[in-house]
């Protein structure tokens, strides 16, 4: 038995920011144009502030981003790794063994193939990159409110994350290194490293500690009540600011292809429906229960998109099309998860119902 | 439904030794995209505000739930080992804010 009611929750028990995130990402797509068309000594002068090639003000609008997810990350939950052992399988597998491949296999045919007379070489290859990047990169937070809407198994759901975010930890860098060796896209591994480092390793240590150490002082309830609450709402906030000094220096390529956002779209619309459908039969067919079954395939489908933003630009700059394309990703998640989420509900009658 | 939360045997014995003392709550969880989800947790220690919770004693430990988790039908259970040992809630869903 569960605290769930009858009903399932709908799209309209999301929070405003959430449920309308496509609406504020074009918003921001329009206000980052505007910003490098009609006053472009904005991003002349924030990018003269770099350390090592690294942009400062990038790199703390990332570590606004995903720093706060990072410090709600309860690791100890990691303990929990046996009791949902067929979902834990299933969503790890397609999440690490899976999902990368299926994102560049579907990227390289759309990006290379299908979409090469509307896209230059250089333009594809950037835009593959980038769906690599966010192929590789499995939701952290939003999976929460994905688990709340499909009336998913809360414990479950805990473990699954921590468990994806110790093994991105050290399976991001060395997938993303193969997928663009592959493609014959050089990056060198010095650069992979550091934005791992910058962007996974630091963010992740200081949440880390900060929990340990406040909880420690302060206590559990203080830290979820107190702390998290002020801190929590910067990772929206950072988010939004970053889209718009990106499409301050994206402009140009907005304005020359703006067809290309829906050719970036389609590729990865399918990736995510694909994902869902792997995650979600399979499951089926070990008669996973549906309240793991229906997140499972939810993190299975969804995408950590700060970090391939973070790393889009770490790795090939705030201009590139890499970054254009980890953006486009941020632009359809949530119209798209929301599908996912009705059809999960609607097919809830095909698994069995408990998971005790 | 007799218990206001079933408590199995191994996390009763782990209560009693962290001082007989169980607080059941929800935990708000930010999401990325600035939203809110609560997920249910179970910790050996009391609550820092007593009177937002129910309080209940069930075998022979001091039980304090917040009203929303009360008579649902969970469970808490222990696992982990040494420092990472913990208490877990079981059968909860996600709760929006």
């Amino acid at each position: 038995m569960t605290t769930q009611s009858n009903s399932s929750p709908t799209s309209a028990d999301m929070g405003l920011f959430e449920r309308y995130l496509s609406l504020w990402v074009a918003i921001a797509i329009v206000a980052g144009i505007a910003l490098g068309q009609f006053a472009p000594a904005v991003p002349d002068v924030l990018s003269r502030f770099e350390y090592a090639q690294v942009s400062i003000p990038i790199a703390v609008l990332i570590w606004a981003m995903i720093f706060p997810m990072m410090a709600q990350i309860d690791f100890s939950a990691i303990a929990g790794v046996r009791r949902q052992p067929k979902g834990l399988t299933i969503t790890t597998t397609v999440n690490w063994l899976i999902k990368p491949f299926t994102m560049f296999a579907l990227a390289w045919l759309f990006f290379m193939v299908i979409f090469r007379p509307f896209i230059s070489e250089e333009l594809a290859s950037q835009y593959l990159a980038g769906a690599i990047l966010l192929g590789a990169a499995p939701c952290t937070a939003m999976v929460f409110v994905w688990s709340y809407l499909t009336r998913g198994d809360a414990a479950y759901t805990l473990v699954q994350v921590a468990l994806n975010d110790l093994i991105m930890l050290f399976a991001f860098a060395p997938l993303v290194v193969l997928l663009l060796g592959i493609s014959n896209i050089q990056v060198p591994w010095d650069t992979v490293i550091l934005s791992v480092v910058l962007y996974i390793v630091i963010p992740l240590a200081a949440g880390y500690f900060t929990r340990k150490t406040l909880i420690a002082k302060h206590g559990a309830e203080w830290y979820d009540n107190v702390f998290m609450k002020r801190v929590g709402p910067i990772t929206p906030i950072g988010l939004i600011i970053t889209l718009v000094l990106l499409f301050a220096f994206q402009g140009e390529v907005i304005l020359n292809n703006p067809l290309h956002i829906v050719l970036i779209a389609i590729p990865l619309i399918i990736q995510t429906f694909l994902i869902f459908f792997i995650a979600y039969g399979w499951a089926k067919a070990w008669r996973v229960p549906h309240n793991i079954a229906a997140p499972g395939a939810m993190i299975g489908a969804s995408n950590f998109f700060e970090l391939a933003v973070a790393a889009a630009i770490a790795l090939f700059g705030l201009q590139s099309g890499a970054a254009l394309a980890t953006v486009v990703g941020v632009l359809v998640e949530v119209p798209l998860m929301l599908a996912l989420v009705r059809i999960a509900n609607k097919t809830r009658h095909h698994f069995p119902v408990n998971s005790q | 439904m007799s218990n206001v939360i079933d408590i199995d045997s191994n996390a009763v014995a782990f209560i009693k030794q962290q001082g007989g003392v169980v607080t059941v709550r929800l935990s708000p969880r930010h999401v990325c995209c600035g939203g809110i989800a609560n997920l249910a947790v179970a910790e050996a220690r009391l609550p820092d505000n007593t009177q937002h919770f129910q309080h209940h004693i069930q075998d022979d430990i001091s039980v304090y739930i917040t009203p929303d988790l009360a008579a649902q039908g969970l469970r808490i259970g222990v696992e982990g080992w040494w420092k990472l040992r913990h208490l877990y809630v079981d059968g909860a869903a996600i709760q929006s804010s």
